[in-house]
């Protein structure tokens, strides 16, 4: 019996079709006051210019070069948001509750949402398309060093992997390792090395 | 059980994807930005511990929208859609269709208005409307910089603690669930228990909802998989609301 299933096809404008379906809804949604003409473009420049990867980075870096500043992160991530020069709300949508955790030379974390997409927005900003990805989350949770390995990240049998599963309200993020040949580089210049990649267990920072 | 409740661990699927990009095509960011502008203008927020304004907001938008609706509509998808379409198809399919069930456009007039976008590149280039109430701007950005949280405070002490072995209920996912499908069954140890207690959007068939304490659970690779398909020296750690979760 050949299945019913017709099968993964795609209309040959599939984009066309989306992006003209998607207009002709937000300027509906404009016309009939549901949204402003201004809404999507502030909700976009929100995340282009103040939460984004570039929080996430700041944090790193500030750890990497203070210890007991490390430890609060670690300990209370939103507390820790609050030692920071950041625009309000590093506790605001998708960052209510964050937890980061410390990759070292023994321990290697990578984060996923097998039913969703969850991601801390205030210190990383929107998620990649490879987290959003039904094979990554398949993947990552049965074979994560095979699923590393093919993101470049190679690691030794004696470290121990523990990949993070958001299915609560917890937001999840990794504190990389500071790479070598980057002893006394700015707190600048080292967030400068930091990718949401690295801070979500999927790269390791290179310089 | 959904497909896509049931993701973590499937088999014979492809190399991963790596691309980096938020957004693979402009018109994603669109659908992106009308969601959120839905959930920071739905009408629970009024009882959210932020205490938003939410009934004072002039937007005629006057409905229930949160995650826990647009993961719905993805989870009761057929189940090979949720793989053929790619991440943001699966969001404007279901939130146009949210608005035209609730009345706010009819089909006829999204059918239409996107009829004449594809057939003149003129109109499809042109501006979009301008102007509305900037109070409602201001709302959606007051929500994300507020934000939603579910904490609330115990209503009773958890029923577990720090170091018990557990195991996960056998509960039916129903039309949308917080339990990845592969954990039902399973052997995990507490490793945290969350502070406070956690509602969720609304109550859901297999038991989240009121607020209740919420556990980090480590489960060991060999109990969730066979031992050639999976790898030593990793574990799995998963936050689950106390509803999953009965003694070992």
């Amino acid at each position: 019996m050949p299945s019913n299933y017709p099968g993964f096809q795609y209309d040959a404008d599939r984009e066309t079709f989306s992006a003209a379906k998607v207009k002709a809804l937000e300027s509906l949604l404009i016309e009939k006051g549901v949204i402003t003409g201004n809404t999507v473009d502030t909700v976009l420049g929100y995340f282009e210019t103040e939460m984004g990867p570039f929080n996430g980075a700041k944090l790193v870096a500030r750890a990497w070069v203070d210890p007991d500043f490390k430890a609060r992160l670690i300990a209370d991530c939103n507390a820790a948001c609050d030692e920071l020069d950041f625009p309000a709300g590093m506790s605001g949508a998708e960052g209510e509750h964050m937890r980061i955790v410390e990759n070292t030379p023994a321990v290697h974390n990578v984060i996923v949402c097998t039913l969703c997409s969850c991601y801390p927005w205030p210190t990383l900003g929107l998620p990649p398309y490879w987290f959003k990805d039904p094979t990554f989350r398949a993947r990552v949770v049965r074979e994560p060093r095979v699923v590393l390995a093919e993101f470049g990240v190679e690691l030794d049998e004696s470290v121990e992997v523990r990949v993070w599963d958001s299915s609560a309200q917890i937001r999840w993020w990794v504190l990389p390792m500071r790479p070598a040949g980057t002893e006394g580089m700015s707190e600048e210049a080292l967030a400068a090395l930091l990718t949401p990649e690295a801070m979500m267990g999927v790269a390791t920072v290179q310089v | 059980m959904k497909l896509q409740h049931n993701l973590g661990g499937l088999e014979g699927l492809d190399p991963i994807n790596t691309e980096v990009q938020v957004f693979v095509e402009p018109w994603e960011q669109r659908i992106f930005g009308i969601h959120t502008a839905m959930m920071a203008l739905s009408n629970q927020l009024g009882s959210s511990p932020p205490q938003y304004a939410i009934e004072e907001v002039p937007t005629t938008f006057e409905s229930f929208w949160t995650w826990g609706h647009l993961r719905m509509g993805a989870e009761n998808m057929h189940p090979f859609e949720y793989f053929r379409l790619r991440y943001y198809e699966k969001w404007l399919g279901g939130i146009s269709g949210f608005f035209v069930s609730e009345g706010y456009i009819t089909q006829e007039e999204l059918d239409t208005r996107t009829a004449e976008f594809l057939a003149s590149s003129e109109l499809a280039a042109a501006p979009l409307p301008q102007g509305g109430e900037p109070a409602i701007d201001e709302q959606v950005v007051k929500y994300l910089r507020e934000g939603d949280s579910p904490m609330r405070a115990l209503s009773a002490p958890p029923k577990f603690a720090l170091g018990d072995q557990v195991k996960i209920k056998e509960v039916n996912s129903g039309e949308h669930s917080r339990l990845p499908g592969n954990l039902k069954g399973k052997i995990a140890t507490v490793i945290k228990v969350y502070d406070n207690a956690f509602a969720y959007f609304f109550p859901t068939t297999d038991g989240i909802g009121e607020p209740m304490p919420v556990y980090s659970l480590a489960f060991q690779a060999e109990t969730l998989w066979e031992a050639t398909t999976t790898e030593p020296n990793m574990i799995y750690y998963n936050d689950i609301f106390e509803a999953y979760i009965e003694a070992a």
